[in-house]
């Protein structure tokens, strides 16, 4: 940009009076003048907005600033945080109990926040990605509906979107009593949610991630060897698919090494029980139901398998519920299960008589066996582990338990979410791949590379350097949408901070904290934003 | 006969020539192990797809499958045996190309049909049309659209009072006969004509803003018509900015030109006051307004409001204005550090619980990291520091944190203690978001305009009024068309968020026409009629701005 100032006119005499009006009249000095004079005006808002606010603070909300005293102070601001919730989070990440403190609920908020916004972020990139080569698909259809879905979703407001989602498709599903289960697989579908199969680490997982890093070191040892021995004689030599196979190799026999080595989890039981190691468990069982084969449990009455049935004691959200309920499943036997918060209250429910076993790690079940009153009368039994345990969603009653839930509001935030950005970023990925220009391709062609080549080393690097400025910024925008589960009643950061609000009067600190929690995140974004675009410099042409 | 096995004969020779299986499958299947997996994955798929129609809707399956299968015969027909119509080629291009096109084909034929087919039979077959049969009672199992009717008095003005609805009926009115003036005075042969049209159209629109107020808002009758004071101050304010302008060479001043803006302000004055005065347009509560009438207010308000506002915060980003010198900067804020650690630290320090309040007391060195800052991003240049965070700051938060935070800090900040109603509160947290959005846009198109345009102004000795105005401003503003026309969507689209900080826009008053017992629950049928509205909308300003761009020859280069 040119200058601003017009250089001053030279003066006509050498008096000091015109000297000094040019000077004094000088753009440059007058700006810097205006600049002084606008920090000053600042100042002074500044301090009326916040006399202003002292003021009213002590008329609107008296107790805005009270201290836990009774005195009034500035720095209290913030002591209300410690004080009880007092209300429930429907989907709240960790623990929580309607007695913990705001800090804690507004902690929820945040995860919650992030758990919805990252989880869209990578739906987003792939659903966008796909939906950006199908608008430019040979097939006439496909391209056109991705057209379609492209410009209705960027011509609705995210807000009505995620009110028809939430309210006329999930809350529109049948009950959790008749969920939809797609192809028959423990997937439930229902207006209370999701339930997916998940995956859960036992402590075995540690010397089987060993011995896949392992697979992983073999991998590229392999892969390098065999680059040598293909430059040297020029023979290909199906060098992934070899490394392929080690890594499944060598997995597999850190899969059973592990497992079978592995003496982590422990069933705690009476020594009257008659159990000493877990296939115990089949004969009493098939004694007590008065059936003759396992299999014959199927055919029991309800009211037999619920008066039959084993009652198991876990630690709630452990894997090893789902470890001992699997071997159950496996044997067909019909179980109870009772999942306690604590290990000593899972103990109390054992000795009371509500469960006859209690599943768990053996060095907790040996810490709370020493807490029992006649440690002699009871013993643990080892369980067999694998490295990774599925917790596998079924019916208990009316409820859908196990794996990974995710409630109603969750799921309506994410597929929201998910649907709306995924339209902005089909767009700017296929801007990203026109972008490239054709004359890459064809050069790339007559180089002879080949397809997955061409790809790697000439198109997507361009296309790349297109399409990641705009896609950082979606993702910014799509955490800073997260706010919209407020619509939903998804618990997250925004509506946490609402019902603090309510519960407490304090404006001002809540705004200040969801402002800078928000704040943070887009300076992350934006940090990462600009160590992208210096390392990946535009060239000119 | 012999001619016929000889045609026969031909064909097949043809036939060969064309088609050979073993180029088909390693094209089609075999060519490499991905293909053939995608290919099984989706012939098993469209196969599963195919069964489970089959089961649901046989009729609508069969018929598909059929003109599927009727365009793979025309196909093959044409490529084997040179039997081509324009139809059956388009087909061979565009939906039967492969065996995998030729599946997806007809998986999303049979998908299609059944989301398509299902929305129809929810929302017409099942359907009742009729206002009167709403209740929960005798409602059918599909939609009752009948709500649409029903409520249609809330719907479009909420929950003003009927009583004024011959008000905003009247502003529609006046926004349809504008609109339809400046489109009869843009015809190439009116125009030709009749040129004053088109300037007469502009100043009608320029007058609209007030004349909408009025109509809507209403002007609450003064005790004496004219207040010396407040024409005078007026006065001498628009005569100020006339002067300021002239000075800078924006406008030039002629007899015609000087009477109009001296006598703008009073005549206005009076006009303003006697409308009052006739008691025609009591004012209005501004939140009563509603509706569609309250989310078409915002969309225009906002984007008016915030389209200056933005192009000032671009500028001033872009200022280039000399900066405060570093000299006079660092002494400042050292002195003024001292001060506060000498003066302010001690007391904090001293009463502090915590380790947190221990540094909190620490305050004033934070004086000297904005110092630092202030200067070395900036280099003093207090115009772009101050734009820069104002833009960034605001982008950084999401647009409910800014309506709500409008609305409820604002009494807590004005000086009285009172709040002032939420449609001024979340017009003004809109705005700002608004504009800081537009700025960046705003700077997009100013950064496109190459850097002689600058320099050339330059040398003709321009200001910067001057250079902006007649120089830079002009070609950015048609550069931005198409970004502003998705701005102006954006904020259309994005005013129904005032629902949840309680204002009631369109999507707050279908909220609440969803608990009213004789519509209890009529979720559906609301949301669906306001994803249309707003994409038809939406859609339609997107087209215009298209439009546009094409008249502008923008597109052309």
């Amino acid at each position: 940009m040119g200058q601003i100032s017009a250089t001053p006119s030279p003066p006509t005499s050498n008096s000091l009076v015109s000297r000094l009006a040019s000077y004094i009249f000088d753009v440059r000095f007058l700006g810097v003048l205006g600049q002084i004079a606008f920090i000053i005006v600042l100042i002074l808002g500044a301090r009326t907005l916040f006399s202003n606010f002292a003021g009213n603070a002590a008329k609107l909300g008296e107790a805005q600033f009270i201290c836990r005293d009774g005195s009034f102070s500035y720095r209290c601001a913030y002591d209300f945080m410690d004080n009880e919730a007092g209300f429930d989070i429907s989907d709240a990440p960790l623990e929580y109990t309607n007695t913990d403190s705001y800090w804690w609920a507004f902690y929820n908020g945040v995860l919650n926040t992030f758990r919805v916004g990252l989880l869209a972020v990578v739906a987003t990139t792939i659903l966008g990605t796909l939906a950006g080569i199908a608008r430019m698909s040979e097939n006439w259809l496909v391209a056109k509906i991705a057209l379609a879905y492209v410009e209705i979703i960027r011509n609705t407001p995210l807000l009505i979107q995620l009110l028809l989602i939430y309210f006329s498709i999930i809350l529109a599903l049948p009950d959790i009593k008749e969920a939809v289960q797609p192809f028959g697989l423990p997937i439930f579908l229902s207006n209370r949610g999701l339930n997916l199969p998940w995956p859960l680490l036992m402590s075995s997982a540690s010397a089987w991630v060993a011995f896949l890093v392992l697979g992983a070191i073999q991998f590229q040892v392999l892969w390098i060897l065999l680059g040598k021995r293909e430059e040297v004689t020029g023979h290909k030599s199906n060098r992934l698919i070899w490394g392929v196979i080690g890594f499944i190799v060598i997995a597999s026999i850190g899969w059973f090494v592990s497992s079978s080595v592995a003496d982590n989890e422990g069933l705690l039981v009476a020594r009257g029980s008659r159990i000493r190691e877990i296939e115990d468990i089949e004969k009493i069982m098939l004694s007590r139901a008065g059936v003759n084969h396992v299999d014959d449990f199927k055919t029991l009455s309800d009211e037999k398998r619920e008066e039959v049935a084993l009652k198991i004691c876990v630690l709630r959200d452990s894997a090893s519920e789902p470890n001992f309920t699997n071997k159950l499943r496996a044997m067909s036997i019909p179980y109870d299960v009772d999942r306690a918060g604590s290990p000593d209250r899972a103990t109390a429910d054992f000795v009371e008589g509500n469960c006859e076993v209690f599943a768990a790690p053996k060095s907790v079940l040996a810490a709370e066996i020493a807490t029992l009153e006649n440690p002699g009368a009871h013993l643990i039994v080892p369980i067999k582990e694998t490295p990774v345990v599925w917790h596998i969603p079924h019916f208990e009653g009316f409820n859908v338990v196990g794996g990974y839930s995710m409630t109603g509001e969750f799921f309506a935030l994410f597929i929201g979410l998910t649907v709306f950005y995924a339209g902005g970023l089909a767009e700017e990925v296929r801007a990203g791949i026109m972008s490239v220009s054709k004359g890459q391709t064809e050069a790339a062609r007559a180089l002879g590379l080949s397809e997955a080549q061409r790809l790697q080393l000439i198109v997507l690097p361009q296309a790349l350097r297109v399409v990641i400025p705009p896609l950082i910024s979606t993702y910014l925008s799509l955490m800073k949408d997260t706010s919209l589960g407020l619509a939903v009643a998804f618990p997250e950061m925004y509506l946490i901070s609402q019902t603090l609000l309510n519960q407490s009067g304090r404006a001002l600190q809540i705004m200040i904290i969801i402002m800078l929690v928000y704040l943070s995140i887009s300076l992350t974004f934006s940090v990462l934003l600009n160590w992208y675009n210096s390392r990946v410099v535009f060239v000119e042409r | 006969m012999t001619t016929l096995t000889k045609a026969f004969e031909e064909r097949r020779k043809t036939f060969a020539k064309r088609f050979n299986w073993e180029y088909f499958l390693l094209d089609n299947l075999t060519g490499s192990r991905a293909l053939t997996i995608w290919v099984t994955v989706l012939f098993l798929v469209t196969l599963g797809t195919f069964i489970v129609q089959l089961g649901v809707a046989p009729g609508r399956t069969l018929i598909l499958t059929l003109i599927w299968a009727a365009g793979i015969a025309m196909v093959v027909a044409g490529e084997l045996f040179g039997l081509h119509t324009p139809i059956s080629r388009w087909l061979k291009d565009n939906l039967l190309s492969s065996v995998s096109n030729t599946l997806v084909t007809l998986l999303i034929l049979l998908l299609v049909a059944q989301v398509s087919s299902g929305i129809w039979h929810w929302g017409y077959t099942t359907a009742t049309f009729d206002s009167t049969r709403t209740a929960p009672d005798v409602r059918s199992e599909g939609a009752t659209w009948g709500v649409l009717w029903g409520a249609r008095k809330l719907i479009l003005t909420g929950t003003l009072s009927p009583e004024h609805t011959w008000r905003v009926v009247l502003a529609g009115v006046m926004v349809i006969v504008l609109w339809l003036l400046s489109f009869i005075a843009t015809r190439p042969s009116i125009k030709a004509s009749m040129g004053y049209l088109q300037r007469i159209s502009i100043i009608l629109w320029l007058m609209a803003p007030i004349a909408a107020y009025i109509l809507l808002a209403g002007i609450a009758p003064s005790e004496q018509l004219i207040s010396i004071s407040t024409l005078l101050t007026g006065l001498v304010i628009v005569l100020a900015l006339m002067g300021l302008l002239w000075f800078f060479k924006v406008i030039t001043l002629d007899p015609v030109s000087i009477a109009v803006w001296v006598l703008a302000w009073p005549v206005g004055y009076l006009i303003w006051q006697l409308i009052g005065r006739t008691g025609l347009f009591p004012p209005i509560n501004v939140d009563e307004w509603g509706g569609l009438l309250l989310t078409i207010i915002f969309a225009i308000a906002v984007n008016l409001l915030s389209f200056p506002l933005g192009i000032l915060l671009a500028l001033g980003r872009r200022a280039d204005v000399q900066g405060i010198p570093g000299w006079l900067v660092w002494p400042v804020a050292i002195m003024a550090t001292v001060y506060f650690l000498a003066t302010n630290t001690p007391e904090l320090w001293t009463t502090s619980r915590n380790n947190i309040e221990r540094l909190l007391a620490l305050w004033p060195l934070l004086i000297l990291i904005v110092a630092y800052f202030y200067m070395r991003a900036f280099h003093g240049n207090l115009v772009q520091a101050f734009s820069v965070v104002f833009i960034e700051l605001i982008r950084g938060v999401p647009l409910i944190t800014l309506l709500f935070m409008a609305i409820v800090m604002a009494p807590f900040f004005s000086a009285t203690g009172e709040a002032i109603k939420n449609f001024w509160a979340v017009i003004v947290g809109y705005t700002i978001f608004s504009a800081a959005y537009m700025a960046e846009l705003v700077r997009g198109g100013l950064q496109a305009i190459p850097k002689g345009q600058y320099e050339a102004a330059d040398s003709l000795g321009f200001n910067v009024l001057q250079k902006y105005r007649f120089i830079i401003l002009p070609q950015a503003l048609r550069i931005l068309i198409p970004p502003l026309a998705g701005s102006v969507i954006g904020t259309f689209k994005s005013s129904s968020l005032v629902a949840l900080v309680g204002m009631f826009d369109l999507v707050g008053i279908v909220r609440g026409i969803i608990g009213n017992g004789q519509w209890l629950g009529l979720r559906s049928e609301l949301y669906a009629f306001m994803f249309v509205l707003y994409f038809v909308v939406s859609s339609g300003v997107s087209w215009y701005s298209r439009r546009l761009e094409e008249r502008t020859g923008l597109g052309v280069r």
